[in-house]
């Protein structure tokens, strides 16, 4: 009898770890919506508002962070080119994020700044150390170390010391532990997590995918390091500039540092698109190449609040600058490399091993091409809308806006279920 | 592929099962991707060696790419034992994609 033998293959990150990530960031960003839809006032109120500080937490952590947990455990061997180190600690990374979250965001919504916060905060930073350690372990068990393994493990580090600080400005609301009140330190808790955390890993991440999936011959490490360099340094400096308390010209030191650093990703893809041999683009490859041009619109509006904030009451553009992030190139970049990766997982999970029958399924079949269509549709007129509703304060624009952000939120959620119920046509 | 060695007629009739086994993602046959290294008989002992690689060492697709492969040569194949070796040494890159390969996907 014939005998087959398989010798070389590696193993990836199992499903049971992956998934329930994306479930539940799916649904955090359709609750996430619908909050929006009837707290639509926070477009008028301060950015410490209880429920902007609610929603935020919503958007940084259950969905942004929620998903990215899930999508770095499932590409983590790509990056770092070796296995997840603990599937284990993957569980527990999901387990204290989802319970953190929710009990952070009554906190914030409630505004009870005692044991509400306090237990919530925890939690998120349990949590967040088991994704920490469990990247850090796998990067150090890896026998190849390029820089897009530095991106991410640099990613956790920062995620963590932004969830730590976090955690240090909820005790600080009850008990005096730092120099000043917990307000004055919420731009520097912000850019931590959204340069150090999500900008970091989107580059570090969308660096290697966007390359990959159009097939490009396009390979330049050294305007890779260069970026690391600049996201970092901006980070670096935008903290002493903040904890030394200089002058608010300063300012400009950092965003020219991060606004180098965009500028040169976005010449990265462009670089890459320009010389793929995969001349057709799927729309999931568009909407995410739509997300890198994203990504300088709110150094735009930062620019435009530094000109503007010291004489006027312009508070709804800072709400503009958050709102061009967390619903801007995040969610853009989110929803275009769901589709160009969950379907493989969930693929591999229904496939494996199991005959099928007619024309060998592909993973693109997996999720419904309308529904991702209408979803792109409607996610970026609802972004278009809502931006001009910030910028005029005009309720009804808003309101018109983030139904259409809504709808997208639903579509998204209801294309990770078609792709979760997905059933073979076995043979 | 990059080296063509042994029997030829019997490489023929492995490369015409691979040429129907693709890439999901690519979409492209793992031939023309240039996935195949080596390709070696021993008619004596009735021993195929396939020597393969994967776009990326931790492909999500590796299983279903594997499989699909090994399902080629035992149904073409079925007298023979196949040893099948994945490696990443070296590594896979654009320039392996064949003409025909580069033709499909600039299409």
């Amino acid at each position: 009898m014939a005998v087959s033998s398989l010798s070389g293959l590696q193993e990836t990150t199992s499903y049971k770890v992956v998934l329930p990530f994306y479930a539940t960031g799916a649904l955090s960003l359709v609750i996430g919506t619908i909050y929006l839809l009837f707290h639509t006032h926070i477009f008028f109120e301060h950015n410490f508002h209880p429920h902007t500080l609610a929603l935020t937490h919503i958007m940084a952590l259950g969905w942004g962070t929620m998903l990215i947990f899930g999508a770095s455990y499932q590409l983590l061997p790509v990056l770092i080119e070796g296995k997840l180190s603990s599937d284990f600690l993957g569980y527990l990374t999901y387990i204290f994020t989802l319970l953190g979250v929710p009990v952070l965001v009554y906190g914030f919504y409630t505004f009870k700044t005692g044991l509400p916060l306090q237990i919530g905060a925890v939690l998120v930073n349990i949590g967040v150390l088991c994704y920490l350690f469990n990247v850090f372990e796998s990067a150090v068990e890896s026998e190849r170390r390029d820089v897009h393994a530095w991106y991410i493990v640099t990613a956790a580090l920062w995620l963590f010391t932004t969830t730590f600080f976090g955690l240090l400005l909820v005790f600080n609301f009850t008990k005096s532990i730092l120099p000043d009140n917990s307000v004055s330190y919420l731009a520097l808790h912000a850019h931590l997590g959204l340069i150090g955390w999500f900008l970091m890993l989107v580059i570090g991440v969308g660096s290697r995918l966007i390359p990959m999936f159009l097939i490009s011959k396009y390979k330049n490490n050294t305007i890779l390091w260069i970026i690391y360099a600049l996201v970092n340094m901006s980070l670096i400096s935008f903290i002493l500039i903040k904890t030394l308390h200089l002058p608010a010209n300063f300012d400009y030191l950092s965003i020219a540092l991060a606004l180098s650093g965009i500028v040169l990703f976005a010449y990265h893809c462009w670089a890459a698109y320009k010389v793929r041999i995969r001349k057709a683009v799927d729309e999931q490859m568009k909407i995410s190449l739509t997300a890198v041009g994203q990504m300088l619109l709110p150094i735009v509006t930062l620019l435009v609040i530094l000109a503007i904030l010291p004489v006027g009451k312009d508070n709804h553009i800072v709400i503009l600058y958050g709102f061009c992030i967390f619903f801007g190139w995040i969610t853009a970049l989110i929803f275009g490399m769901t589709f160009k990766t969950l379907p493989f997982i969930v693929f591999k999970k229904v496939y494996n091993r199991k005959k099928h029958k007619g024309r060998p399924p592909i993973p693109k079949d997996l999720f419904n091409d309308k529904v991702f269509n209408s979803m792109a549709i409607s996610y970026l007129s609802g972004f278009v809308i809502t931006v001009i509703g910030i910028i005029l304060l005009n309720e009804i624009i808003l309101k018109i806006g983030v139904f259409a952000l809504m709808l997208s939120a639903i579509l998204y959620a209801l294309n990770i279920g078609i792709i979760f119920t997905h059933k073979p046509k076995e043979a | 592929m990059n080296e063509v060695t042994n029997n030829e007629k019997l490489l023929l009739k492995a490369l015409a099962g691979l040429y129907y086994v693709d890439d999901p993602e690519v979409g492209l046959n793992i031939v023309d991707l240039g996935l195949i290294y080596e390709i070696n008989f021993d008619e004596d002992k009735k021993l195929m060696k396939v020597i393969m690689t994967l776009t990326t060492q931790f492909c999500p697709m590796g299983d279903e790419i594997t499989q699909n492969t090994m399902g080629s040569l035992t149904e073409d194949f079925p007298e023979w034992d196949i040893d099948l070796e994945m490696t990443f040494d070296p590594p896979w890159d654009q320039s392996k994609i064949s003409p025909e390969g580069i033709e499909f996907l600039t299409q």
